[in-house]
């Protein structure tokens, strides 16, 4: 009798129309320790699971997770977050400050792979059991905007396992086992093949659709993700390969659902180069008029229309309307090949030169077969590029080793604002400031450089605004880079089914409503 | 007789030692793990710690030594992908492998050996021409498009098998079989066609080729004229004496299935070494890549092995130390 009561209760504290949801991606995530892995399919996973104080909502505006306010700390000081009460984690342990101070500890550490979101965090406090403060170095504006991603383990379950440190290298109990605070808790693991989820009964939280149960597959080979979607053995796939879009959503019971990433595909230049590794021993993209030539010779618009079928967003600076910061009426260079032939020929490089071109081939959606075309643009305006192409896996340390002229390269802002792209792409580079780690082509600007600090520690939206759109014209004037297009999300649903697409790409279960 | 095998054993341990090298000697160009592993907001501090913790510091040499000291104690290293022992994430994949592997194997040999006599004996028979043109796609067409192909006709358009994956297992402790669920054989039958599809083909054109060149013997004229039935001079005297050929081409085949079963893991999303493999190779997932080439070349140079001693079993000329001489 008893049973049945508990069978009866659980079904009252369930939706209504229970539903199943199988879906697929093409990676896995490769560990379930929210501090040792920061990579999207991991968050995105994880976000399930693991919750922080703060989270993105619809429209990845920051809003209350386990903080349910935050105020900043005198005069700048620090962040004070006042947190959620009666939210459990999954083995039935509270939440309280102690695991967020621990939790600090964690992702801050030596082994963590998310260190840097605290490179300004001095040390962080628990005056009493709901109220955390964390101090910084200098006033960070974007501190909660941040630490979205950083998710709250409990600090007793991670201490009896062993788990006190994330271990990259070698994993731990963390690695294959997960206890967060989130709406689902993993039912089974196995790495590389599939996770299984249920709702979390005991969650604080009530916007919720029907999914009670979910699994997780990676399939690699994007073409079998869309016959298992098509045969009806799968119920989200993400992503739709650009050229079967089409395709999908004629087929019946299926839908191809569209949008934005936050990821923007430009081209880097060898700015600190004196000669060219893929040419002669002088380097004419030193000079603007040549990169100015470049962002002249390719036909964007075409590009899109061609090889991502209509399915992406031109841009003209290096984040994507959907991020903060953006600086609203900007206006590009635009596809010109006569103005680019002259503004070479007025360089004195009438007669083009020959450089190396490096692109990725297993990164970005199309990432080759849009070289491809910008290779033909370019030798169109008189250029000579060397093409060339490897997998990504060689591609970075190839960047890394200086071994390049232009390359290809996409970004995706971690706190999903304009500051982000600044520090690792346009700062001077500077390993022991953490700076520029990703500005391959070493472009440096004094002005900018100046600005970056100013922009971390202005709390002032509209003098933090106005530097943003000084960085942004200043970049576009000095063509640091070519920023070409916001990459495109293409995910494939069974029809009816309901889901929430964030640029972040991430699969949020919690919205999720699948048709009866 | 020992001594021979012993001398085998022997060279086979040269061919592993020297397989292991020339992999490690590759692993560099595969590209660097560390950017796999790290995300991008990681620092250079990061990068050198990790990269000093994982060896890989190291000339590729003194990595090779490190495997190698480490896998004789059965310690085949952690995988940088999932953070576990390899040894532990291989003994998991290989039952999926295996079972693919044998199940198509198995029709390749049945159904090839009896197409090729059938096509042997009948050869201006219009069946046999018939399966003689069809066994062409079987030879000319790529895998993976063979596979896909099955995927779209039976999995999308008549939805009769599962597109990918492996179906429901049942788990016997030491080893996950798909064979005892309605749902994991239902999963075996499209992979395991697309896999055999081409010994199968391969082993059927071997056995009528050489089926109809014992035929022409004069031993077979001999056995007809003293009026053997039809069926003892075709199975007792021809095929017997086609095997040998047959059974080295089997023997390396098999090999191959279990290798190059890469391609169809791949297509089905079959979780196995293969698809493992893979997966490595993009995320330089460097324990993993050299402890599947290494199992992979104990494999062949074991199948080589039974081989040859087939052989002598097969055909009495070849035993050395024999009785007969």
């Amino acid at each position: 009798m008893r049973i049945t009561f508990t069978v009866l209760a659980l079904a009252a504290a369930l939706p209504a129309g229970a539903a199943e949801l199988r879906f697929a991606s093409t990676t896995d995530p490769n560990t379930l320790d929210p501090h040792a892995g920061n990579s999207a399919p991991n968050f995105s996973l994880l976000g399930n699971v693991y919750e922080g104080l703060v989270r993105r909502g619809r429209d990845m505006s920051i809003e209350p997770a386990l903080a349910t306010a935050w105020e900043p700390i005198g005069d700048g000081e620090g962040w004070r977050f006042t947190l959620r009460e009666g939210v459990t984690f999954h083995g039935g342990e509270a939440f309280d400050a102690e695991d967020v101070v621990f939790s600090y500890e964690r992702a801050a550490s030596e082994q963590s792979d998310v260190a840097s979101w605290f490179a300004s965090v001095d040390r962080v406090e628990a005056p009493d059991a709901t109220t955390v403060e964390i101090y910084t170095t200098a006033p960070n504006p974007i501190f909660p905007d941040s630490i979205a991603n950083w998710m709250m383990m409990d600090s007793g379950w991670v201490s009896e396992n062993g788990a006190d440190r994330p271990n990259i290298e070698q994993g731990n109990f963390a690695t294959t086992n997960a206890n967060g605070t989130g709406p689902y808790r993993i039912t089974e693991r196995q790495p590389g093949l599939r996770t299984e989820m249920e709702a979390f009964d005991g969650w604080w939280g009530e916007d919720r659709g029907n999914v009670t149960a979910a699994t997780f597959q990676p399939v690699q080979n994007s073409a079998t993700a869309v016959a298992a979607l098509l045969s009806g053995e799968l119920d989200l796939i993400e992503p739709v390969p650009v050229q079967d879009a089409a395709r999908v959503e004629q087929a019946d019971g299926v839908q191809v659902i569209r949008g934005v990433e936050a990821r923007v595909i430009m081209l880097g230049f060898p700015h600190d180069r004196t000669d060219l590794y893929g040419g002669g021993d002088e380097n004419p993209f030193a000079d603007p008029r040549v990169r100015q030539a470049v962002a002249h010779a390719i036909n964007v618009p075409a590009i899109l229309q061609t090889v991502m079928r209509g399915s992406a967003e031109p841009v003209n600076q290096l984040v994507s309307p959907a991020m903060r910061g953006f600086t609203e009426g900007l206006s590009g260079y635009g596809y010109d090949p006569d103005r680019a032939m002259e503004l070479l020929a007025e360089a004195g490089h009438g007669d083009g030169f020959q450089f190396s071109f490096r692109c990725p081939n297993d990164r970005y959606l199309n990432d080759e077969a849009v070289c491809t075309a910008i290779t033909t643009m370019l030798s169109q305006v008189g250029l000579d590029p060397q093409f060339e192409t490897m997998p990504v896996a060689n591609y970075w340390p190839t960047l890394r080793a200086d071994e390049h002229d232009v390359y290809l390269l996409g970004w995706s802002p971690g706190t999903f604002d304009a500051e982000h792209p600044i520090r690792f792409l346009l700062a001077t580079p500077d390993e022991e400031a953490r700076l520029g780690s990703w500005n391959f082509g070493g472009y440096s600007n004094a002005r900018v450089d100046e600005l970056l600090p100013a922009i971390q520690s202005e709390i002032d939206d509209v003098a933090r605004q106005a530097m943003l759109d000084e960085v942004a014209t200043l970049t576009l004037e000095d063509v640091a880079y070519v920023p070409l297009y916001v990459q495109p999300l293409l995910w494939g649903a069974r029809e009816g089914l309901e889901v929430v697409q964030r640029p972040d790409n991430f699969v949020n279960l919690r919205w999720i409503t699948v048709p009866e | 007789m020992v001594s021979y095998i012993l001398r085998r054993v022997l060279q086979s341990i040269i061919v592993l030692l020297v397989v292991g090298l020339v992999a490690f000697s590759m692993f560099r160009f595969v590209g660097d793990p560390i950017e796999q592993l790290l995300g991008q907001e990681r620092t250079q501090q990061d990068v050198e710690r990790l990269r000093e913790a994982l060896g890989l510091n190291d000339p590729f040499i003194v990595q090779y030594a490190d495997f190698l000291a480490r896998a004789l104690q059965g310690d085949f290293g952690i995988s940088y992908r999932q953070s576990r022992p390899v040894a532990e994430i291989l003994l998991e994949r290989l039952p999926a492998t295996l079972e693919l592997a044998f199940i198509s194997g198995f029709l390749a040999v049945t159904l090839g050996i009896a197409l090729g006599v059938f096509t042997a004996i009948r050869r201006k028979g219009v069946a046999a021409n018939v399966i003689m043109s069809t066994s062409l796609i079987g030879v000319s067409l790529p895998t993976f498009l063979i596979g896909i192909l099955l995927i779209y006709v039976f999995g999308v358009q008549l939805r009769w098998l599962p597109t990918f994956g492996r179906g429901e297992v049942v788990d016997l402790g030491w080893w996950t079989t798909g064979l005892l669920t309605e749902s994991g054989l239902k999963s075996l039958i499209l992979p395991a066609i697309t896999l055999g599809l081409y010994q199968m083909t391969l082993i059927m054109r071997l056995v009528r080729a050489e089926m109809l060149e014992v035929l022409r013997q004069d031993y077979i004229r001999f056995a007809r004229a003293r009026g053997l039935s039809a069926k003892a001079v075709n199975f007792r005297h021809a095929l017997k004496n086609t095997m040998v050929p047959v059974i080295t081409v089997t023997g390396l085949q098999l090999g191959s299935i279990i290798a190059f079963a890469i391609i169809t893991e791949t297509v089905f999303q079959w979780p196995g070494v293969g698809l493992l493999f893979i997966n490595a190779v993009q995320f330089v997932d460097i324990p993993v890549m050299a402890a599947y080439l290494m199992l992979i070349s104990v494999m062949f140079v074991a199948i080589n092995l039974i081989v040859d001693l087939l052989y002598v079993w097969v055909d009495p000329r070849l035993r050395v130390d024999g009785r007969t001489a």
